[in-house]
């Protein structure tokens, strides 16, 4: 299951949304998710499917594989459906059985809102899949800049976030060979009543974090004596190029939602 | 040249000194190691060439000039070391922005970057992985990368504290054959700590340690004619040298040497 799961993983590839200006990426996507918001009607949210199913293809991403990765929010789209089917009124009635109501509005909104959430899904996991960490967070950084005007951190928490997503696979590999260790030794994880399974996490969690507190001290030694005093005097090996296309990429999203506007009723 | 005089430190007040009155001189472009056990005061002694301990007694300096806190930020810039941890001295997301963390720190215009990185990788043959993530490389690897950081910053000196002591054999004889070729090619000062005395065939000058003190020091022949000083040090003999102790007259011989003589 974790295996399938796409949020937050990088597909590397070579389609024009790959090659896309993360910074350009980034605002598109925000845009979009105010744009989501203009269709109120089968036309509107039509369109929406279509742009989002035309992007996906743009970005040379498989649609089943897509959606594959995205079956673990089932739940939340489900939760959402079941809630307004239940609790919006309006429209024909169309079941009463006891307490419960099912209108016809109900059921529409229920649709609408649903396709709103995928379309809000599916929108972030491309990006993510179409741009690498560390781009995400060098056009954080550069997106954030102005903050450093009201005193924000910006280039520090872009570090921090370079440094932690550069130290997942070392973690995770660690674990592993904790729990190993610990079943090499006895223990069991797997089995057994809820209660007895957590404290059986205890000595994977402690080793773990004891080790990546000494790898933090010993990677603070290693930064200070390459020279790192933050962001002060430092200059940039990665550079972010604007180009044609990225303004492009933005026009079309911001025309689409003129045109999604338009649509409304 | 680097001088260090009387240097004696104290992890805390009432803990045993870690290093006991030492004083050492390395020549400029010499490979010079350090061997000793753990506890020996080895790594202590170049966290204290680097200022990142204070609160010791003595002098260090560098062609003359002495290491105080006002000149720290300077004073370091001539160095540049690698750690025994692969994993835990890559900063970069992949191996070209690893390479390029120290030149950033610098200040560096990107230009200079793209030209030094390069020849970074070059030198350590590990420029057709630049665009590879850590996850991606093997522990030599990863400390082949951590040289060429290191090397980026065109350091007067380069220590090494026990940088091989994590790589399998194949690592560990890819390093020392770059450092070899780093040492013939550039005027760099190698200071190259270990516990392997197997490891210093090729340095000019070697320091065996131990409890804080320097006991021996000079050449690797007069390290290995020095019989009596080995012992004490309680160090593992180099198997060339545990041959030639067993059946010639003991004195120091390299690997060809043997054979011949045998």
């Amino acid at each position: 299951m974790l295996s399938s799961m796409l949020l937050g993983r990088y597909i590397p590839g070579d389609s024009i949304i790959h090659r896309l200006d993360p910074r350009a990426k980034i605002v598109s996507v925000v845009l979009f998710m105010i744009i989501v918001f203009f269709a109120n009607h089968w036309i509107g949210y039509g369109l929406l499917i279509l742009f989002v199913l035309g992007l996906i293809r743009t970005a040379q991403i498989n649609l089943f594989f897509l959606f594959n990765g995205l079956k673990i929010l089932l739940f939340i789209l489900i939760f959402t459906f079941l809630l307004h089917i239940f609790f919006t009124r309006g429209g024909t009635t169309l079941v009463e059985w006891g307490f419960i109501q099912i209108d016809s509005e109900g059921v529409i909104t229920g649709i609408y809102i649903t396709v709103r959430l995928v379309m809000l899904l599916v929108i972030t996991t491309i990006l993510t899949l179409t741009t690498s960490p560390i781009e995400l967070t060098d056009a954080i950084e550069r997106l954030g800049s102005p903050l450093r005007k009201v005193k924000v951190p910006i280039h520090e928490l872009a570090m921090m976030i370079s440094i932690s997503l550069r130290f997942i696979p070392t973690l995770m590999d660690e674990t592993e060979k904790i729990i190993k260790a610990q079943s090499a030794r006895g223990s069991t994880f797997m089995t057994g009543r809820l209660k007895s399974r957590i404290n059986a996490l205890i000595p994977i969690f402690i080793p773990l974090f004891i080790s990546a507190f000494k790898r933090a001290e010993e990677m603070a030694v290693a930064m200070e004596v390459r020279g790192y005093t933050g962001e002060a005097g430092r200059t940039s090996y990665r550079e972010l190029k604007w180009q044609l296309r990225d303004t492009a990429a933005i026009l079309v999203v911001i025309l689409f939602g003129v045109l999604l506007y338009m649509v409304r009723m | 040249m680097i001088k260090i005089d009387n240097l004696t430190y104290r992890y805390q007040a009432d803990a045993p000194k870690a290093l006991d009155d030492i004083s050492l001189s390395f020549k400029t472009g010499d490979w010079v190691s350090i061997i000793g056990h753990n506890g020996s005061g080895k790594s202590t002694l170049v966290k204290l060439m680097m200022g990142i301990l204070e609160g010791y007694s003595g002098e260090i300096s560098v062609d003359g000039e002495v290491l105080t806190p006002d000149n720290l930020q300077r004073f370091r810039e001539r160095f540049a070391i690698v750690f025994q941890n692969p994993d835990n001295q890559f900063v970069g997301a992949t191996v070209e922005d690893d390479v390029a963390f120290g030149l950033e720190n610098q200040g560096l215009p990107r230009e200079v970057m793209l030209e030094r990185t390069e020849a970074a990788l070059e030198a350590v043959n590990m420029l057709a992985y630049r665009r590879h993530a850590p996850a991606r490389l093997s522990g030599g690897q990863k400390q082949r990368v951590a040289i060429a950081g290191a090397l980026a910053m065109e350091p007067a000196v380069l220590i090494l504290d026990e940088a091989t002591s994590m790589l399998d054999p194949e690592g560990r004889s890819d390093m020392l054959a770059i450092l070899n070729d780093i040492h013939k090619t550039r005027t760099t000062t190698l200071i190259y700590i270990t516990h392997d005395l197997g490891e210093i065939e090729d340095s000019d000058y070697a320091v065996i340690m131990k409890d804080g003190k320097v006991i021996s020091e000079g050449t690797i022949e007069h390290i290995f004619s020095d019989t009596d000083t080995l012992i004490e040090s309680r160090l593992v003999l180099p198997y060339q040298m545990q041959i030639s102790r067993a059946l010639l007259d003991g004195g120091y011989v390299t690997h060809d040497e043997l054979v011949a003589r045998l």
